[in-house]
């Protein structure tokens, strides 16, 4: 994989969340084609990270760069998608359908006020087909199980062609075949399309076996670079405790690749 | 007003006075269909009945100054959405509670306004009530070109404003100006209801809004088929309304708001034992 310049840079990042710094003097940056993990204790700050990171929480110091662009000025959101973690929540009554919900990825400043044409409906039947839920297009999606509307809405964010991808705990209430399945289907994004996805995942099997880079927050941010030799209790242990221990050996992740049709 | 023999229904349709009735009633059921869609599913449903109120003193203060009284609740009702929008965003009140606030207002100037000059209390009844066979060509002519408005602006920014709906912190990370589209949105829905007011009244104006897209959405289907449905079921609801008002010499607003209640039991029923 080719990794040329950095997709997201934080400098000395501090975010406060009432009276506490939820995330403190913080810095690392994420490369372009990077698959990363978040990962971090019950109330460490991941989903804190994400929001500043996404414009979405205002920070009290330091300075985040997107695609080269002060954060302020960022005006590529067209080339972001973002799955919140109670993206799934919402109201099952609501009346749209799969197609619907995935077509609503290709609504964005740009096109304000203009009708989408077929190549908007092309891409949206991509997505469809990239998440495997073609074949659910014209259901409800209220009638939709978790792990499909997980995909659903990975769909509607992938609709815009992002380059960047960013999920907050997407396999929340998962069983282990479907969560397998579905980080799969992110890996052949990243390996195929080149996006660069950050994920939020308490599977630190996963993450090890999975990613290439993993961000370890609790109230600080520790990145490191997975490679074969990368001893996950030294990463895990910065952001979980030096009491943390994580049973993990490569040849566990042998197992994980359970269908490569998928 | 006489009531006419139901033997009679196909000469019924040229009296002058039944065209622009259907005619300005089937354009205010449009546009509340649409309208009211969008506020059921933002769960704003008593935003409605809120300014609805509150564009009582609109009209009593129209009344008394002389201008056009449905310029008047237009021009209270626009107040009380901005009042509104800002009393949420600025925390100074819940949602719910913050139209309960502008809807005491607004009823009270117009209480105010009435003790104030007698002599226009038949007039206002006729607001208060709705009174769609009274349509003159001015009348018409304001309700098309607001229609004309409202339809323009929703069919436009559809997929914007389902996209708010649906997910308002999306949206705004897709990059859409949530804030200036949700306030655009706030005040076509003062638009609507000053509009509808002359054609069921306010007291009943948010069944207008609020019932076909109720019946719509008992159908389950996508958001397209739900708001062709709606608007469906608004137009039936005001053409049985007005029709069946002038053959039974009733209140209009009240055939029409049984008509689209009976609608919507009847869709009810038929999805849940079909």
């Amino acid at each position: 994989m080719i990794k040329m310049e950095p997709m997201i840079e934080v400098k000395g990042l501090t975010v406060r969340r009432g009276n506490a710094d939820a995330i403190y003097n913080s810095t690392f940056s994420i490369e372009k084609g990077d698959y990363v993990g978040i990962v971090g204790p019950n109330g460490g700050g991941k989903t804190t990270l994400v929001l500043a990171m996404l414009g979405l929480l205002p920070k009290a110091e330091g300075s985040i760069k997107i695609m080269g662009q002060e954060i302020e000025s960022f005006d590529q959101w067209d080339k972001v998608g973002y799955v919140s973690q109670f993206a799934i929540n919402f109201d099952s009554q609501f009346p749209l359908t799969v197609r619907e919900l995935v077509g609503l990825g290709r609504v964005n400043r740009r096109n304000m006020g203009r009708f989408r044409d077929k190549d908007d409906w092309m891409a949206v039947d991509e997505a469809l087909h990239l998440m495997g839920i073609y074949d659910l297009a014209n259901k409800r999606i209220g009638m939709l199980s978790g792990g499909q509307r997980q995909r659903a809405f990975v769909a509607k964010s992938l609709v815009s062609q992002p380059e960047l991808l960013v999920l907050d705990e997407p396999v929340t209430g998962f069983d282990p075949v479907t969560q397998e399945k579905f980080f799969m289907q992110l890996a052949n994004l990243n390996q195929k399309k080149g996006i660069t996805i950050l994920i939020v995942s308490h599977d630190l099997a996963a993450v090890f076996c999975r990613m290439s880079r993993v961000l370890c927050v609790n109230r600080e941010v520790h990145s490191s670079v997975i490679t074969e030799g990368t001893v996950p209790d030294e990463v895990l242990k910065r952001g979980y405790g030096e009491h943390f221990h994580f049973a993990f050996h490569q040849h566990q992740c042998q197992g994980v690749f359970i269908d490569e049709q998928f | 007003m006489s009531s006419f023999d139901v033997l009679d229904l196909p000469s019924l349709f040229q009296y002058q006075f039944l065209q622009m009735a259907l005619v300005g009633g089937m354009l205010a059921a449009v546009v509340s269909a649409w309208i009211g869609l969008f506020l059921i599913l933002r769960k704003e449903s008593m935003l409605v009945d809120g300014v609805a109120h509150t564009a009582f003193g609109g009209v009593a203060v129209g009344l008394l100054i002389g201008i056009d009284p449905m310029l008047g609740a237009m021009a209270v009702s626009a107040a009380a959405v901005l009042g509104i929008t800002y009393m949420r965003r600025k925390g100074l009140a819940q949602s719910d509670a913050a139209v309960a606030v502008m809807m005491a207002m607004g009823f009270s100037l117009g209480m105010i306004v009435i003790s104030m000059a007698n002599g226009f209390n038949v007039e206002l009844f006729s607001y208060l009530f709705g009174s769609i066979l009274t349509i003159d060509n001015t009348d018409l002519t304001v309700l098309i070109v607001l229609a004309v408005v409202i339809i323009g602006f929703m069919v436009f920014f559809y997929k914007e404003m389902l996209a708010i709906t649906f997910d308002e912190d999306g949206a705004r990370l897709q990059g859409i100006p949530v804030q200036a589209m949700t306030m655009a949105f706030n005040l076509l829905v003062a638009v609507t209801i000053a509009l509808s007011i002359k054609v069921i009244g306010i007291i009943l104006v948010v069944a207008l809004m609020v019932l076909p897209g109720l019946t719509a959405l008992q159908l389950k289907r996508s958001f397209k088929t739900t708001l062709i449905a709606s608007t469906i079921f608004g137009v039936a609801a005001a053409i049985l309304g007005i029709v069946l008002s002038v053959l039974f010499s009733v209140s209009t607003s009240g055939v029409i708001v049984f008509s689209a209640a009976g609608i919507f039991l009847f869709v009810a029923a038929y999805q849940r034992l079909a």
